[in-house]
């Protein structure tokens, strides 16, 4: 590069600063001021992590909430990998429609969207309903206020970060691998379990670990879907602080969030590298 | 922006397996964690609700919406004052607000217990009787705290559809019975008031005895394994509206609910009936948070709450009984039946035992959280 | 059968359909049954409705606590997204078009209120906010939703300076164009969909939050996610279902004008 075109490029930089500015005050300074909070509140120590992690209550919703964050992401997966597979190797028309349906989730508030799955899921709701009338069940089942109202829920809601990773994944996938495969006698199940889920696994498990790790923090969704038995640990610190005051607490539970939240992502770095995952 | 979110989802999995952009984030965390230790905000914030504004909150819904309609409004017509609503009210949201010293609320509606518990921990603004026209309320139903607005009840719930020809849960034994009586059950999340006690009726406790096995650690382990035996079959509210919409919905066959509630549902067309054997009386009474910055308003609000027509406009909405003897004349026949105040309804079950919760509310609620989530 | 299906792959490609017939309708579901229900004619949750009003819409603009609570969100909307695609806009750019140590870190900044869990960003904010006078007005609220746009906006932005062609950039540069000017006739003219898109992101995003907000917010000022919010939680009313629809409309037409500002940017580039 030159130096006639360096010096302005330089000047860019400058850019950057009212935005940094903003999300050092605003947004780092507040957030370090919650984890101080943790080792500060009530006093200095670490007696709020001695709490989190010594008592029955906070056990059980960490393990609520890596169960149900687990959980997510599987059935994202399960119901995810088949509609990727479809939007990248069917027509272009089918294609627009799918794009358009996986991206609704993205238009519809995500608390409109709890609300419609209470309409839907309760005794007497849509769902119920058909199914007696099909003669599925014989009687209401409880679909809603247990974990199964959470998983419907999430699901939906998480669906669109599990699909489209593995959909741009895909699209790069040179369909003459499989097609070699195919010609030289591979049956398509082996073929497809030898040679394109391999491939494509960087893109699962990139969209899994976004999954998982926004599940990690799902507060609304748990909070109207759920009973008391599928509390999570946002709804945990949100009731620390708005109905006990107990800054420490949610100080120290937001850090194990948030160190949950990096290893997670760190992990999942090492073991398949960006460059594989996007082919950069 | 289809192609922009399909990019940006791209990106945000990109993003996310950045390790670089994580570890900056958390080293820009932990350098700025330094700096805050040093320069931490500990100011008071300032009062942002200025001029006439009062803030009104209560437990939401029916009930709140009456309250609304028939003592803010007239105040609003009368003095031009703004009352704003909030709530549903929540003990340590409460709680916390006052201790923070910035009340939101100005004047708050609030249970029997919770006001024995709050003077003891010094919640409230001590009222000014001056203000208000107190000697119109029952003597037993205010203090120099709160003035009572409301005598209620807890009672069994059961939905019509489902129980029909009289045959319907006629005790909480009856309503912990699976077997007899089947269907989801509806109990209160907030915390442990009233479920406790109807576990141990359940249980077979006299409705005399009951604060007396409640004192004891068995007593209380007693309460909590008869609950154990219909919790899976349990949904839990967290705010009265829902434990009408439970009914109305056909959610759940039976369980606890307020008598106003169920009035309330009842009248919008909904399946509900209200049995009123071991039913569990209470009061609500008007308190000022301590600190709250619109005590003049506040306490024209309250007075507007003791006004007999105003009371009886309620009561004949959402059955809630006066406090103001007065108010029992401008009362319709056909919401008698449903007040906790009929003699033949109040001789059924018991009054809560406010002493009681005043002194274990704190120990017991935190059992009570744990055993939700266990 | 179902074997030699099995290992020819008709039964895998059956099953696969199925499951995207089934994803299709479990994506869509909730917001038909939303559409349907705003036009419910009962005060219940009731589906399929028994009949049809207006009335819930007609409760949106009659009844002041929704139609306050409109006003507020539409009023921390507007600057929210001017100064978050101004922010972004110019942090973007900055980025891509200049080269120093710790790029890496700071567009790791500049994207991080994305990556946080919302809940922690909430409490955070509204224990500082409070010491700040932000807690409870219309500024702290366009300050909150602000960094929850930011990334938004940097990185739809960022992602549409990385494919333009920059040869036209250095062209005009070298012709001793100012670096304003060239960014005025040149860059920005290119990059503008990406600009308004990324500003109906963050309009979007400001329209709907609702964690942060219910932390700093009052009954004077609320936005309308905390409102229904509470009566969700409270009494159920259809009311949610009206407005639900019209922002559902509101991004409707927000992605129809950004495609037709692509569309008109695309012709003028071409010419």
């Amino acid at each position: 590069m030159n130096l006639v075109a360096k010096n302005p490029m330089n000047k860019n930089a400058w850019l950057i600063v009212p935005a940094i500015v903003v999300i050092l005050c605003f947004f780092i300074y507040p957030v370090s001021w919650l984890l101080i909070d943790s080792f500060a509140r009530p006093k200095w120590g670490i007696q709020n992590y001695e709490v989190v992690l010594g008592r029955f209550v906070y056990l059980k919703v960490l393990l609520n909430t890596f169960t149900i964050s687990a959980g997510t992401t599987f059935w994202c997966a399960v119901i995810g990998y088949p509609v990727a597979y479809t939007m990248a190797h069917c027509s272009k028309r089918t294609r627009r429609l799918l794009i358009f349906v996986v991206l609704i989730p993205f238009w519809t508030s995500l608390l409109v969207r709890t609300f419609a799955w209470m309409v839907l899921l309760q005794k007497t709701g849509l769902i119920n309903q058909t199914l007696l009338t099909l003669g599925v069940i014989a009687e209401p089942i409880a679909l809603i206020y247990n974990r199964i109202g959470v998983y419907i829920g999430m699901v939906q809601v998480l669906l669109p970060f599990l699909i489209f990773p593995l959909y741009s994944v895909m699209l790069r996938i040179d369909r003459n691998y499989s097609f070699a495969a195919a010609t030289l006698g591979a049956p398509p199940v082996r073929n497809f379990f030898r040679i394109y889920l391999p491939l494509t696994l960087p893109g699962l498990v990139s969209g899994g670990t976004l999954v998982f790790v926004s599940s990690l923090g799902y507060y609304i969704t748990p909070a109207l879907l759920g009973g008391p038995a599928d509390l999570m640990i946002a709804q945990l610190i949100e009731r620390q602080i708005s109905t006990s005051g107990n800054w420490g607490m949610a100080g120290a539970l937001a850090v194990l969030l948030l160190v949950v939240t990096a290893i997670c992502l760190g992990v999942v770095h090492r073991i398949i590298g960006v460059k594989t995952a996007w082919g950069r | 922006m289809t192609k922009d979110l399909e990019k940006l989802a791209a990106m945000i999995g990109r993003m996310s397996l950045s390790r670089r952009s994580v570890l900056g984030g958390a080293a820009a965390i932990g350098g700025l964690s330094m700096a805050a230790a040093m320069g931490r905000p500990f100011s008071a914030f300032a009062d942002d609700l200025k001029g006439k504004t009062v803030t009104f909150a209560s437990w939401g819904g029916a009930y709140q919406d009456s309250q609304k309609a028939n003592y803010c409004d007239p105040l609003q017509q009368k003095t031009g004052v703004t009352v704003l609503q909030d709530g549903p009210m929540n003990e340590s949201k409460f709680r916390t607000m006052v201790e923070a010293g910035d009340p939101v609320w100005d004047v708050v509606d609030v249970t029997h217990e919770f006001l024995f518990n709050g003077i003891q921990n010094n919640l409230f603004e001590k009222l000014d009787l001056s203000k208000i026209h107190a000697d119109r309320i029952t003597p037993a139903y205010r203090n120099d705290y709160g003035i009572g607005d409301i005598v209620w009840s807890y009672n069994i719930g059961y939905s019509t559809k489902v129980f029909t020809d009289g045959n319907h849960p006629k005790s909480w034994a009856d309503v912990f019975d699976l077997k007899k009586f089947p269907g989801s059950r509806a109990l209160n999340s907030d915390g442990p008031q009233a479920t406790l006690e109807i576990a141990l009726m359940a249980d077979g406790v006299p409705m005399d005895q009951i604060y007396k096995v409640m004192a004891t650690d068995e007593g209380v382990k007693r309460a909590y394994a008869r609950l154990d035996t219909i919790r899976k079959d349990t949904i839990f509210w967290d705010t009265n509206s829902q434990s009408q919409q439970l009914f109305t919905d056909g959610e759940v066959s039976c369980g606890l609910i307020l008598n106003g509630r169920a009035y309330d549902a009842a009248n919008k067309g909904a399946p509900i009936a209200v049995e009123w054997n071991e039913n569990i009386q209470s009061i609500d009474y008007l308190v000022i948070p301590k600190g709250s910055k619109n005590i003049e308003a506040a306490h024209a609000l309250i007075d507007e709450m003791t006004v007999a027509e105003n009371q009886a406009k309620l009561a004949n909405e959402i059955a809630y009984a006066p406090t103001n003897p007065e108010a029992f004349k401008l009362i319709d026949a056909k919401v008698a039946p449903w007040l906790s105040t009929n003699p033949e309804n109040a001789s059924k079950g018991f009054v809560i035992d406010g002493q009681f919760w005043r002194d274990n509310l704190d120990k017991l609620k935190e059992g009570w959280e744990a055993w939700k989530v266990s | 059968m179902v074997a030699s299906s099995f290992s020819s792959g008709r039964f895998w490609v059956r099953l696969r359909l199925a499951i995207c017939s089934f994803a299709v309708i479990y994506l869509i579901a909730p917001l038909i049954v939303v559409l349907i229900i705003s036009f419910s004619s009962a005060p219940f949750l009731t589906f399929p409705p028994p009949g049809f009003s207006m009335q819930w819409y007609n409760n949106l603009f009659t009844n002041p606590a929704w139609f306050n609570s409109l006003v507020t969100s539409i009023k921390i909307l507007i600057p929210t997204s001017i100064l978050a695609t101004v922010l972004g806009t110019a942090a973007a750019y900055g980025l891509a078009r200049s080269s120093f140590v710790g790029k890496q870190l700071v567009m790791g900044l500049l994207l991080s209120p994305m990556i946080v869990p919302v809940i922690i960003i909430a409490i955070g904010i509204f224990g500082v906010f409070r010491a700040l006078g932000l807690y409870g007005n219309l500024l702290g609220l366009i300050i909150a939703h602000t960094i929850l746009a930011i990334p938004y906006v940097v990185m739809t932005v960022s992602g549409s300076l990385a494919v333009i062609d920059k040869r036209l950039e250095d062209a005009a540069l070298t012709l001793g164009a100012s670096p304003l000017r060239c960014f005025r006739r040149i860059t920005f003219p290119l990059i503008f969909p990406a600009v308004l898109s990324g500003m109906l992101f963050s309009m979007v995003v400001s329209f709907d939050e609702l964690i942060v907000s219910m932390f700093i917010s009052t009954p004077v000022v609320r936005p309308v996610t905390v409102q229904m919010w509470s009566n969700i939680r409270g009494s159920v009313d259809p009311t949610i279902a009206a407005i639900a629809t019209l922002l559902f409309c509101f991004s409707l037409l927000a992605l129809l004008s950004e495609r037709a500002a692509a569309r008109k940017v695309k012709k003028e580039v071409d010419e």
